[in-house]
């Protein structure tokens, strides 16, 4: 991941802070940074979005193709995840960066293997032949602390952008399949993403916790707790990360503080959505840097 | 394991028969669970550790849990690395080919080494905490394990096995890691169970792995994942593994001192 290099005073100092509940830029220790999420910003894939919370930017696609569902699961689809952290800064190039993509994506795999995350079955068109396969591809153009978090909000509000077109295999009487696409472009299946959970990522300071840690925080923390919590409140995953150790009564504690943050999160980001939504193509376009 | 070209190599894309024979083969199994008698979520399968078992590594355990997960766990002490700074611990965890109970993982297939690389990722995660690194500044320290058999709870045997394997080794540690796995079965308003056997595992709606340094009650790692409900269903799942993990510290220690008597009758002799 990339880091800072803090001194031994300003660890201090940020230390001491938190105690009081008050962080460097001034937010309490349950606050989220100043967020902005951007769907259908690329208009290749079948839903994209931007996230940037703070100095964290993240860029999702999603590209809908059609494959072979699993054995073990013939009457549904499934979804991939691939990270890429490479155009992030010099010292995440080739392995490093290598390695925390694929850290990222395992993440994002535990989170979505709950079973009713997605619904898959509606990603499936024949049973055993012919299934939706959703390729979801994170790109991590800044990392500013808290890149989970960020990348969480990033997929379910891609997920929530994405339209699937509505697609009939038949078979002719020799047996050669033909795909048949509708011609509106707009009839497309949209997928449910109410049971899609968002990351909240917990880090210890001292005797405290906090909420979406800046890159200076995480320098301070030694021990994270990552949390993956729906909008109904109830946690699908949970990972402790870092070389510190944490006390089964923190845990606890960072449990509880991540569903509250959590089931506040989903209803913000929800609003946004449902906002951008009405928009439809009235929206003012800006153009990507803007 | 290199592949050997020699043989008779197997078609690319081959399916075990179990999946075909679905409906017969499940009906047998839940039969089977549902006549013999519920298990108690609390009770601990048996345990055997050993420590000091194989002579060219500098320290080694071997764990096996009464549900049948057999794992054999290496250490090296520190070598010197070439990159500068604190004392790096490389973990590494391999499957056997034969270990599942499905079909035969190929050896170097995508899938397996991702699943390898989470698991070493994982278990790094749970000695990191208890090895003292800043006492090996420009040092690695290399642990090496094996999944003889997968019995269910793999993870959190590797974690008891290679804390053990690097006390073995003689590498200065807070204190040992010992690790415990829980699942809890699909049925509604089911309970939290305790170190599950392999078919309670895959049918499990929700795992939990943790590890825990029991002397100073600290958790060195949580992994879990699944419906598992609000934070109080979590908590109470963490509180059972917790308890679960102090059971096992003194039989783990007791390998770790039983080793080092071996170790003292063989120099005398």
């Amino acid at each position: 991941m990339a880091s800072v290099v803090l001194s031994e005073a300003e660890k201090l100092y940020i230390v001491h802070g938190v105690q009081e509940d008050l962080r460097v830029d001034g937010r309490g220790c349950e606050d989220y940074r100043c967020a902005e999420v951007e769907t259908d910003v690329v208009s290749n894939t079948s839903g994209s979005a931007r996230v940037k919370l703070g100095e964290t930017d993240i860029l999702v696609g999603i590209k809908a193709e059609m494959g072979t569902p699993k054995l073990e699961k013939p009457d549904e689809g499934y979804l991939e995840f691939f990270v890429d952290c490479s155009s992030n800064s010099p010292e995440l190039e080739g392995r490093g960066g290598e390695e925390l993509g694929i850290d990222i994506a395992n993440t994002l795999y535990r989170v979505f293997s709950c079973e009713n995350t997605v619904d898959l079955k509606s990603l499936c068109i024949n049973p055993k032949e012919h299934c939706w396969v959703l390729y979801v591809d994170v790109l991590l153009l800044e990392c500013g602390g808290n890149i989970f978090d960020a990348i969480s909000i990033a997929v379910k509000a891609a997920l929530f952008n994405t339209r699937i077109p509505k697609v009939r295999v038949l078979e002719d009487e020799e047996g050669t399949k033909e795909i048949e696409l509708s011609d509106d472009p707009y009839d497309c299946i949209r997928l449910n993403v109410e049971e899609v959970p968002c990351i909240v990522t917990l880090s210890k300071i001292g005797y405290r916790h906090v909420v979406d840690a800046t890159l200076q925080e995480e320098a301070c923390s030694l021990a994270s707790l990552l949390i993956s919590v729906t909008s109904k409140g109830a946690i699908t995953s949970m990972k402790k990360v870092g070389k510190g150790s944490l006390d089964p009564e923190s845990i606890f504690e960072m449990m509880e503080t991540g569903q509250r943050v959590g089931k506040s999160l989903h209803i913000a980001l929800q609003k946004l959505l449902d906002e951008e939504e009405s928009l439809g193509t009235s929206r003012p376009k800006v153009g990507f840097l803007g | 394991m290199p592949l050997d070209h020699r043989r008779l190599c197997g078609p690319e894309e081959s399916q075990p028969p179990a999946l075909w024979a679905g409906t017969a083969a499940e009906d047998d199994e839940d039969e089977e669970g549902t006549g013999a008698a519920p298990r108690d979520p609390c009770a601990l399968r048996p345990l055997f550790a050993r420590a000091g078992l194989l002579s060219q590594a500098q320290g080694s355990a071997y764990v096996e849990l009464g549900s049948g997960t057999k794992v054999l766990c290496a250490a090296w002490g520190p070598r010197e690395a070439a990159e500068p700074g604190p004392g790096r611990l490389l973990c590494e965890f391999r499957r056997a080919p034969f270990a599942g109970r499905g079909a035969r993982g190929r050896p170097g297939a995508v899938a397996e080494r991702e699943a390898e690389r989470e698991a070493a990722a994982a278990l790094r995660e749970a000695l990191e905490p208890a090895v003292r690194l800043g006492r090996y500044p420009r040092a690695r320290l290399a642990v090496s394990a094996l999944l003889l058999q997968d019995g269910g709870s793999a993870l959190a045997a590797a974690v008891s096995a290679a804390a053990l394997a690097l006390a073995d080794a003689g590498v200065e540690m807070y204190d040992l890691a010992v690790g415990c796995a829980l699942c809890r079965p699909p049925a509604p308003a089911a309970s939290w169970m305790l170190q599950p056997a392999e078919p309670e595992e895959r049918r499990a709606a929700a795992r939990l792995t943790l590890a825990l340094l029991p002397a100073l009650n600290q958790v060195s790692a949580v992994l879990g994942g699944g419906r598992g409900g609000p934070p109080e269903d979590w908590a109470q799942a963490l509180r059972l593994g917790l308890d679960g993990c102090h059971r096992q510290y003194p039989v783990l220690r007791q390998s770790l001192l039983r080793a080092s008597q071996r170790r003292d009758a063989a120099a005398a002799a």
